[in-house]
């Protein structure tokens, strides 16, 4: 069912598109071992039940939809569904408001998302630069990225040695060190910059990436993305 | 083109100047007279239809006149008039076929975008090509090589040759030629005047390009660290793998303008707009070792000490100071970079220190620091310089010293080149050396340039210089390392 990254891009391409959404970015960011929260794209309530179930609740439910960009001011997203009774009633009001806002938007179907706890946001991202060819970035996440533009970058292909002073060249390099008794680690950190310099590698046609916010947890629990946004390069190359 | 034929521009045999004036208000007679003071061994041929001799030297009406071998052609007539300057060139070439690099001074061509402009630059350039000339400029102030004596600069920098200190390693390559002749200019102020390897003010780069001059300087054995001021290039891929390639065998020190540059307009994602174009040089800097300044003082600083002092082997830093505020100051400015760091010592030197030292004296509180008071002798000076250079915790060292004026300050600059300049340590480990008082200091200073060390007048300025070379030094480490594991 998961296509890989090569014939997914190639599909994406083929239809005319020049982004992912958000569900196909999910499976090609996984595919390079990059942890994404738990995603399912349901066709209908049955598989969305299903879906939940299986992810355990709370979960978030978004409408995908290619034409509605602007999902929470289209009340198209709810979050904290926490049972089987408000995830049909949020599935019933998701779509609904999708039609009142673009009844002629195409709906692909309805993601039902492992919901995650707060935790240490990041911002992991790739931008091709005309000059220089691909970038990745890493910094201080969530949803001021652009304000406080704590960020760090470096030309791909990168080594481990780079992956680590991107972390050293922000202000979280103290959080890693352990400050207030915190114990994040590095690993995945690093591992994170090293699948998106390898995975630009492979695939030159992606523009660029944005993974915001990538929640961090301390040593013990499994770090995970949420948002990806992926849009292919324009330009032939 | 062929790289040889750069080597026309530093060593040519034989230089005319299309333009020479006998008017000392203009450039065309500024260029003739510094190449005159630097005493260019070679022909020197002025070129102006106007003039029958110029500062002593025939004045020819054309190029094509010149009966002897020319390989340098220096333009700095009216930019109108290249349209039959390389017409005559053209008939020189034809029948002599001698000159292999042409230094275009002169303004107004391509840099003005304009239809006439643009027109003039083509015809110097494809004239050029023709005959696999290779052109500086143009708009720039041109081209000096202090080995073979060639200045082909309009820059008066008012401080007499005698004067300049020996030609050392540094060479500059500049973008603009305003910055340029300032960096000539602030050199020459210097409390010794700094001698410049080569200096190449690159304008247009119409033809020769940052790229060609770092590999010419690459191979260039007198060149041990390369400076440039930079504003933008086209391939900046092309230039990074190249500096990357040469910082593995020489330090490579930029200054480079546009930080306040907006972010790419047709961002789609918080990467786009948060990877504009200067933070994507600036990685890039960072991730191959070349060393990024922030201001003129730190680039001149950073150059003379990857110019003079050895390489430090290690991120230990002590802070050696004659004065309380001015130490705290350094050790604040150090504290700003998290891979410098103060050491330890042992704990013999710290006896030897306190047993040799006034009893006011503050040893190793904190940690990789000494104060030896304003009672400090000229003894108290280099005793403690020498035990800290032969303690292996240490891997330089900054001194600072405020000199009050009951220190006889001849006698301490000969102290510090006894125990610094005159032994082996001059090898091993960086001292920087910060002499705070002004032009009260600047004999001594010089004495102590003179014996190849490097002064300071801040201990801020120090810093900056340490820092940047423990970096390098840190990079080179990890590319011989070369560990890759996760």
């Amino acid at each position: 069912m998961m296509l890989k990254a090569g014939q997914l891009l190639k599909e994406v391409i083929a239809s005319g598109r020049n982004a992912l959404d958000e569900y196909e970015g999910n499976q090609l960011l996984t595919q390079y071992g990059i942890p994404m929260a738990e995603t399912s794209l349901c066709r209908d309530l049955a598989q969305a039940l299903e879906a939940a179930g299986r992810t355990g609740f709370p979960v978030v439910m978004k409408v995908l939809s290619p034409d509605i960009l602007h999902k929470t001011e289209a009340g198209c997203v709810r979050v904290g569904i926490n049972n089987e009774a408000e995830l049909q009633q949020a599935y019933q009001a998701v779509l609904r408001n999708a039609r009142h806002y673009k009844p002629d938007a195409r709906i692909r179907g309805v993601i039902v998302q492992e919901m995650l706890i707060p935790g240490l946001e990041l911002i992991f991202g790739v931008k091709k630069d005309p000059q220089f060819g691909h970038v990745v970035l890493f910094g201080t996440g969530g949803i001021y990225v652009e304000i406080i533009r704590d960020v760090s970058l470096r030309l791909v292909p990168i080594k481990v040695r780079d992956a680590l002073e991107m972390i050293d060249d922000t202000l979280l390099s103290p959080v890693f060190s352990g400050a207030r008794g915190k114990n994040y680690n590095k690993d995945t950190v690093v591992s994170v910059l090293m699948a998106l310099s390898r995975l630009v590698q492979e695939h030159p046609v992606i523009g660029e990436v944005d993974i915001n916010p990538f929640i961090l947890y301390e040593d013990g629990m499994i770090s995970k993305g949420v948002d990806a946004v992926i849009v292919l390069d324009d330009s032939k190359s | 083109m062929n790289q040889n034929n750069l080597e026309a521009l530093f060593k040519p045999e034989n230089i005319a100047i299309v333009g020479a004036s006998g008017n000392p208000a203009k450039a065309g007679y500024v260029i003739l007279q510094n190449l005159i003071r630097k005493k260019y061994p070679k022909k020197i041929y002025p070129v102006n239809p106007g003039e029958k001799e110029i500062l002593g030297l025939k004045s020819y009406a054309r190029l094509s006149e010149i009966k002897d071998t020319v390989e340098l052609v220096v333009l700095i007539t009216p930019s109108k008039m290249i349209f039959s300057v390389m017409e005559d060139l053209d008939r020189r070439m034809q029948e002599k076929n001698d000159v292999k690099a042409i230094v275009c001074a002169a303004a107004d061509y391509g840099e003005t975008k304009t239809e006439e402009g643009i027109r003039r630059q083509e015809a110097l350039i494809s004239t050029a090509t023709k005959y696999n000339i290779r052109v500086v400029g143009p708009n720039c102030i041109g081209v000096i090589d202090n080995e073979s004596m060639v200045d082909t600069t309009f820059v008066e920098t008012g401080v007499p040759e005698a004067r300049f200190g020996p030609r050392g390693g540094v060479s500059f390559i500049s973008q603009s030629g305003a910055i340029a002749a300032s960096i000539l200019m602030i050199g020459a102020s210097q409390a010794l005047p700094v001698r410049f390897n080569k200096f190449i003010s690159i304008g247009n780069m119409a033809d020769v390009d940052f790229i060609d001059l770092l590999e010419y300087l690459e191979h260039d054995d007198t060149t041990r660290v390369i400076g440039m001021y930079m504003e933008g290039y086209r391939d900046g891929r092309r230039l990074i793998d190249t500096m990357a390639r040469i910082v593995k065998k020489k330090p490579i020190v930029v200054l480079k303008v546009g930080r306040s540059e907006k972010g790419a307009s047709a961002a789609n994602s918080h990467t786009g707009s948060l990877a504009g174009s200067d933070r994507v040089y600036d990685a890039a800097f960072r991730q191959y070792g070349i060393t990024r300044v922030e201001s003129i003082d730190e680039l001149m600083d950073t150059l003379q000490a990857f110019d003079k002092l050895a390489l430090p082997q290690s991120e230990n830093l002590f802070v050696l100071s004659q004065a309380g505020g001015p130490g705290i100051f350094c050790t604040d400015a150090v504290s700003k970079y998290p891979f410098v760091k103060m050491p330890g010592i042992s704990g013999e030197t710290r006896k030897k220190l306190k047993e040799s030292l006034p009893p006011m004296a503050v040893v190793c509180v904190p940690e990789g620091y000494a104060d030896i008071t304003a009672s400090a002798t000229v003894t108290n000076h280099a005793q403690s310089l020498q035990l800290l250079l032969e303690d292996d915790k240490v891997g330089g060292i900054i001194l600072i010293t405020v000199i009050p004026t009951f220190l006889p300050k001849k006698e301490l600059a000969q102290a510090l080149v006894n125990t610094y300049s005159n032994s082996r340590y001059k090898y091993e480990k960086p001292v920087y050396f910060v002499i705070m008082a002004g032009d009260y200091v600047k004999d001594i200073r010089e004495t102590l340039e003179r014996a190849g060390i490097c002064t300071f007048d801040t201990p801020d300025r120090a810093v900056n210089a340490a820092k940047n070379m423990i970096k390098y030094h840190q990079y080179l480490e990890e590319q011989n390392s070369g560990g890759e594991c996760l």
